[in-house]
């Protein structure tokens, strides 16, 4: 999952970065709203989280642009004024959203984890695909009951490919969705961990989890169990 | 007083007083005119009776040519009577008209004389008088000298002057009261502004309007710029200590946030992680409740309104937005034109808290009712909102609502948010209570505003 974060504040939007990434999320930064609106246009995010008061361009115009150009993912606002009036403006610019500051990471971590829940379609924060269960809060992953150990990588990809289960995702897609912007995009590895991920879960390949669709990417292909 | 009744007591005594002084100097001048003219008439017929009148020598006595040119000295009781005397007071001859009738006699009569007089008979009937004296001498030089008075019936007088009383005082009296309505209808004109200003003011008040408008006479235009000034000033004075407060929130804010998102990792020991965690909260929890505390103007003396309909559905679509998943209705019954007596910013605090509460404490079902009633003559805005959700038992809704004084206080559930809505509520000198709902069996909180 990748998240881009706008925050002005150098320590609050490090200690953002260190607090999400080490949450296993992909985690990209900006510090002024021209930035955030240029990397949030240009580059596939799954959530982004804006800081309301920022310089050169205000979160909520960073929000109403992105929403006027299309782009749909999830926003998670922060307010330090915490005044109403700049919630609802949030919201009604297109935020899904809002935290007043301050806050726990905690807090910020169990909000980001519902908004893509909430954003992929499911309701609870363990999903479930036959006998493959996968649970945001604890990033862990059981199958039949049992848990398996996934490397934070395999984690990713699986998480990713969960959410948007029956979707086609390209191997590109999910390079972007997994990795920093400036890793070395080679996509043999995707193919190595999607392989091992699947030897893993599927070790007697009896239900064939990841479909590969030849030249398009990856397909979850087990149907959601609950909501 | 008013400045109206004022004028209007002060204009009427005036325009009294000269009327009635007005009055009373014509009354005067007409009475003596007339009064006047009725001894020149008498004087004529005296007059005219001298040239009927002739002295018999030989019976020594005097002698009138009948008919007299007046006719009414003929006519019977015609009120014109006339009567000769001798020196000695015994009457030698009187007008037919006076047939029958006792005539009062002259109290003096000097020769060469004209004497006035008024004189009344026995029967309350009075008469004004004339007598004047001749002197004859017969051919022995003997001296005969013989009285002659003239009555006029004294009715006719004052009929006539009661009529010019009428008439006079009639007249004066529609003058007066044309002046008056004249000068009514003129205090009226003349103080509209002041009354136009008045009634600016208090929608100005009521926040129908933003500030007076500028077209008012220059007399009083000196005043009301004053007032616009102060209100402008006044505004930007609040917008500015607001925005101050803001910078100050924002300020503070971000370094908390990285304290208490600090706090958890590293260097810090694990049992000192809460107690550091709380302070922390502590100073969050402060800094909310007395920004939050500043920043609700309450009434200002020249306030605005917000419409609530409008505000009210903006929050609960953002509500409904963050808590889409779980599914609630909210159902909301305001009239479109009912309006909050204050600024957006104090209703969005006021319902963004009651709404955002009940959302995350409802099952399912919320409602929001704004409505305007009158109590006790006094006109209320009520707003209440409810929920489905567990409700807030009564011992511990007064904690609730006294978390504000004390922010270290936590109450499960409701957060700091209902005390920052009691703040709001008392600076609007309104009541909020804490119910359960009939409704919904969840908690019902219920705000009371005044209403100007």
């Amino acid at each position: 999952m990748r998240l881009l974060i706008i925050e002005d504040e150098p320590t609050l939007r490090l200690q953002l970065e260190k607090t999400v990434s080490e949450a296993g999320f992909v985690v990209e930064t900006a510090a002024d709203g021209e930035d955030g609106l240029f990397q949030g246009l240009e580059y596939p995010f799954d959530l982004a989280v804006v800081d309301l008061g920022l310089p050169k361009m205000s979160g909520i115009e960073v929000i109403q642009q992105w929403r006027n150009e299309g782009k749909d993912m999830p926003v998670l606002v922060l307010t330090a004024r915490g005044r109403w009036q700049e919630k609802v403006e949030g919201l009604e610019a297109g935020a899904d959203d809002y935290m007043v500051k301050p806050f726990s990471s905690e807090e910020l971590l169990a909000r980001i984890r519902a908004l893509l829940r909430r954003s992929t379609g499911w309701s609870q924060s363990q999903l479930e695909c036959g006998p493959i269960q996968l649970d945001l809060t604890s990033q862990s992953v059981q199958v039949e009951g049992e848990a398996i150990e996934v490397t934070a990588y395999e984690y990713r990809i699986l998480e990713f490919l969960m959410l948007h289960t029956g979707e086609v995702i390209s191997k590109v897609d999910l390079t972007e969705h997994i990795y920093h912007q400036d890793f070395d995009r080679d996509s043999n590895v995707i193919e190595v961990l999607v392989g091992r991920l699947r030897k893993k879960i599927d070790p007697k390949n009896e239900y064939k989890p990841i479909e590969t669709l030849r030249g398009r990417g990856y397909r979850f292909a087990l149907a959601r169990a609950t909501g | 007083m008013s400045l109206n009744r004022r004028l209007l007591l002060s204009a009427s005594f005036v325009l009294f007083v000269f009327l009635g002084l007005t009055g009373f100097v014509l009354d005067r001048a007409f009475y003596h005119s007339a009064e006047q003219a009725v001894r020149e008439r008498l004087q004529g017929q005296v007059y005219s009776m001298l040239a009927a009148a002739d002295f018999d020598e030989n019976k020594k006595q005097i002698q009138v040519t009948e008919p007299l040119p007046d006719p009414k000295l003929s006519s019977h009781q015609s009120g014109l009577y006339a009567s000769i005397y001798t020196l000695s007071g015994q009457l030698v001859w009187k007008s037919k008209s006076s047939l029958g009738m006792q005539l009062p006699r002259y109290r003096k009569a000097a020769v060469a004389q004209w004497h006035y007089e008024q004189l009344s008979s026995n029967k309350d009937q009075a008469y004004s008088s004339v007598s004047f004296a001749v002197v004859w001498e017969d051919e022995q030089a003997k001296r005969f000298q013989f009285n002659f008075q003239v009555l006029e019936d004294y009715k006719q007088f004052k009929q006539q002057i009661s009529q010019f009383r009428n008439e006079l005082w009639g007249w004066l009296s529609a003058v007066t009261f044309l002046l008056l309505l004249t000068q009514g209808v003129i205090l009226r004109w003349s103080l509209k502004p002041l009354r136009e200003v008045a009634d600016d003011l208090l929608k100005v008040k009521s926040g129908e309007m933003q500030r007076l408008s500028e077209h008012y006479p220059e007399e009083i235009s000196g005043l009301t710029e004053g007032i616009n000034t102060f209100i402008d000033s006044e505004r930007s004075q609040r917008d500015r200590y607001r925005n101050t407060l803001a910078d100050l929130a924002h300020s503070l804010k971000t370094p908390l946030t990285v304290l208490k998102a600090g706090i958890n990792r590293d260097a810090v020991a694990e049992d000192e992680i809460d107690g550091l965690q709380d302070q922390v909260d502590r100073m969050r929890e402060i800094v909310d409740y007395q920004l939050q505390r500043a920043s609700a103007s309450g009434r200002a003396t020249m306030g605005a309104s917000t419409l609530l309909l409008e505000s009210i559905e903006r929050i609960v679509s953002s509500l409904n937005k963050v808590h889409a998943e779980k599914g609630l209705h909210c159902q909301v019954q305001i009239k479109s034109d009912l309006a909050f007596p204050g600024e957006e910013g104090d209703l969005f605090e006021l319902m963004g808290n009651l709404l955002e509460n009940a959302f995350k404490w409802s099952r399912g079902k919320i409602k929001v009712v704004a409505e305007q009633l009158t109590i006790n003559n006094r006109k209320i805005l009520r707003l209440s909102v409810e929920d489905d959700g567990n409700g807030v038992p009564e011992e511990k809704r007064q904690l609730v609502l006294q978390r504000g004084k004390r922010a270290d206080e936590t109450v499960t559930g409701h957060g700091i948010g209902l005390s920052v809505v009691q703040e709001i509520v008392a600076a609007y000198q309104g009541k909020f209570t804490i119910a359960e709902s009939e409704l919904y069996g969840g908690a019902k909180m219920v705000v009371e505003i005044p209403l100007i």
